[in-house]
């Protein structure tokens, strides 16, 4: 037999769709798998707590709790009143299935807090910063919708659930590995993000159940986020855990609006000392 | 084409060869093979997705080969070769190779 | 903040290792294809025994490999295959011109010896393991090809 020496033709092993083709593709794909998820997560979440009662829940967090090491002294003349405030508020939710306690932590900043099995955490720097008692209406309203939506179980079953669905999908494909945490860093803001919402419409319907009207309600927010930005470094721990000023000032007095409640107008007392 | 993974084409003789040509394809298994997998580690049984997986990859590399000797103008490939190896996590690179010769 | 922060250095990083990547990969194409161009008088095949009509004054065995490395766009690509599943296209022209030079090295090394034929070739390939689980550390292909070469006399 003979040698002739030839050579086969280019590209042949090789594919002709270009890679950055390829990549928009793949992207785009991964992309609507992991809408699809986040929406069946959102259906599930809906299923789920109408299925576990509240009772179950806080003997499950209970386990959990947090910040009973810093609670300060109850039977401070601040937390009386403030508590008084809330048992207000909290008539006009008849269904509630808690009854819901104040507590106070020793801090300077000014935060809140709702932890499951209904208890609610303010610092004393709240205490200290609010002006009138509609304010911190406000935001005990706030933090007793937080209790309404069962915004707790909600967030741990959406982690639970995302982060295994996540994890299976992208586990053993290191290259694709800092997609999914953006991805889950993304939806994780926008859950909570509405759920804050949640939480202020109802806080704003407690509030004008009680008071007839919610004048006072954003006062507390404007102080902390002036027009010509946050003055004070403990504003950083309240923003931190809780959607920031302007934009949640506008929508608070949007949703006001729409339950045809006034924000304007001479708030009811002095705040409680 | 004839493809032989022996020395020759059985009842022919080559008149010409011209080189080694190959054919390969890298695929990827789906989360779903991946899983079902998974779940078959533990029962035990033949891992049909994998098979199927693999089979066409071969059959792709195989036509690759083909098209290659094609293009020689060859119209056998004797002595074929296959080679399967891992290049990355869950996914399987395929190859087939031979050389390309005239028969007649 | 710093997830729009790790997204831009990201896609930065995939924009960087794809122009890059290319570059290198259409440079050394260029490089394999007029190697092949010199070498294309020597024989190179499967057969697993020399042809009769052949007169063999000695013979050896050659080999040559190459090991290559996989940029971070492709391997990027790939972990999104690993997905969907399907062809990893990202890895083709990779593998291909890794196999090229590793043929190409035997056949330059078996005329370096004075040989001019190359019998029963055989190639395999493997992959450098990862130092670590996750998938970091490096990634690389070895592509081994060898045969046994011939010298012929007149």
């Amino acid at each position: 037999m003979r040698f002739e020496p030839r050579a086969p033709r280019e590209g042949i092993n090789v594919s002709r769709e270009h890679p950055l083709r390829e990549a928009g593709v793949l992207v785009a794909g991964l992309a609507g798998v992991l809408v699809l998820i986040g929406i069946a997560v959102t259906l599930g979440m809906d299923l789920a707590v109408g299925l576990i009662p509240p009772e179950l829940e806080s003997r499950a967090f209970g386990a959990f709790a947090a910040g009973e090491s810093r609670v300060e002294d109850d039977t401070a003349k601040g937390v009386a009143a403030a508590q008084r405030v809330l048992d207000a508020l909290a008539r006009h939710w008849p269904d509630a299935p808690y009854a819901f306690r104040l507590h106070l932590l020793a801090e300077d900043s000014p935060n809140a807090a709702a932890l499951p099995g209904g208890r609610v955490l303010v610092t004393r720097g709240l205490l200290e910063a609010v002006e009138s008692e509609n304010e911190l209406a406000f935001v005990l309203g706030h933090e007793l919708g937080h209790f309404h939506g069962r915004h707790h179980l909600r967030r741990l079953g959406r982690q639970a659930v995302y982060g295994l669905a996540l994890a299976a999908l992208l586990g053993r494909s290191g290259g694709a590995r800092p997609l999914g945490s953006i991805a889950a860093e993304l939806t994780s803001r926008g859950f909570d993000r509405g759920q804050e919402r949640e939480a202020d419409a109802f806080g704003l319907r407690l509030v004008g159940a009680e008071y007839g009207h919610a004048a006072g309600s954003t006062a507390f927010f404007e102080r902390l986020d002036p027009p010509g930005g946050p003055a004070l470094e403990g504003v950083v721990a309240y923003f931190s855990t809780h959607p920031g000023g302007r934009e949640r000032i506008a929508e608070i007095e949007r949703l006001a609006a729409a339950e045809g409640l006034s924000t304007t107008g001479a708030p009811t007392e002095p705040a409680p000392r | 084409m004839i493809v032989t993974n022996i020395e020759t084409v059985p009842g022919k003789s080559i008149v010409e060869f011209y080189g080694l040509v190959t054919g390969n394809t890298v695929r990827a298994k789906h989360v779903g093979r991946d899983i079902m997998a998974g779940l078959k580690n533990i029962v035990g049984g033949e891992l049909r997705g994998y098979t199927e997986l693999l089979n066409e990859s071969r059959q792709e590399a195989t036509n690759r080969m083909v098209e290659q000797a094609r293009s020689m103008g060859a119209n056998a490939i004797v002595n074929v070769r296959f080679a399967t190896s891992s290049v990355a996590q869950g996914a399987a690179e395929l190859f087939a190779y031979g050389t390309a010769v005239k028969v007649q | 903040m710093d997830t729009l922060v790790s997204l831009g250095l990201t896609l930065l990083l995939l924009a960087a290792t794809y122009f890059i990547g290319t570059a290198v990969e259409r440079k050394h194409q260029a490089d394999i294809e007029r190697r092949e161009a010199r070498n294309r008088r020597i024989p190179v095949t499967t057969f697993e025994t020399v042809p009769d009509d052949w007169k063999i004054a000695r013979s050896g065995l050659v080999s040559g490999s190459v090991v290559v490395s996989v940029d971070y766009f492709k391997r990027f690509l790939a972990g999104l295959r690993g997905i969907f599943g399907g062809p990893i296209r990202s890895y083709e022209p990779l593998l291909d011109r890794a196999r090229r030079e590793a043929v190409l090295r035997m056949i330059e090394a078996a005329r370096a010896k004075g040989y001019d034929a190359i019998v029963n070739v055989r190639l395999e390939t493997s992959r450098l393991a990862s130092s670590r689980q996750d998938g970091k550390g490096i990634a690389g292909v070895e592509m081994l090809a060898f045969g046994t070469a011939v010298r012929r006399g007149r």
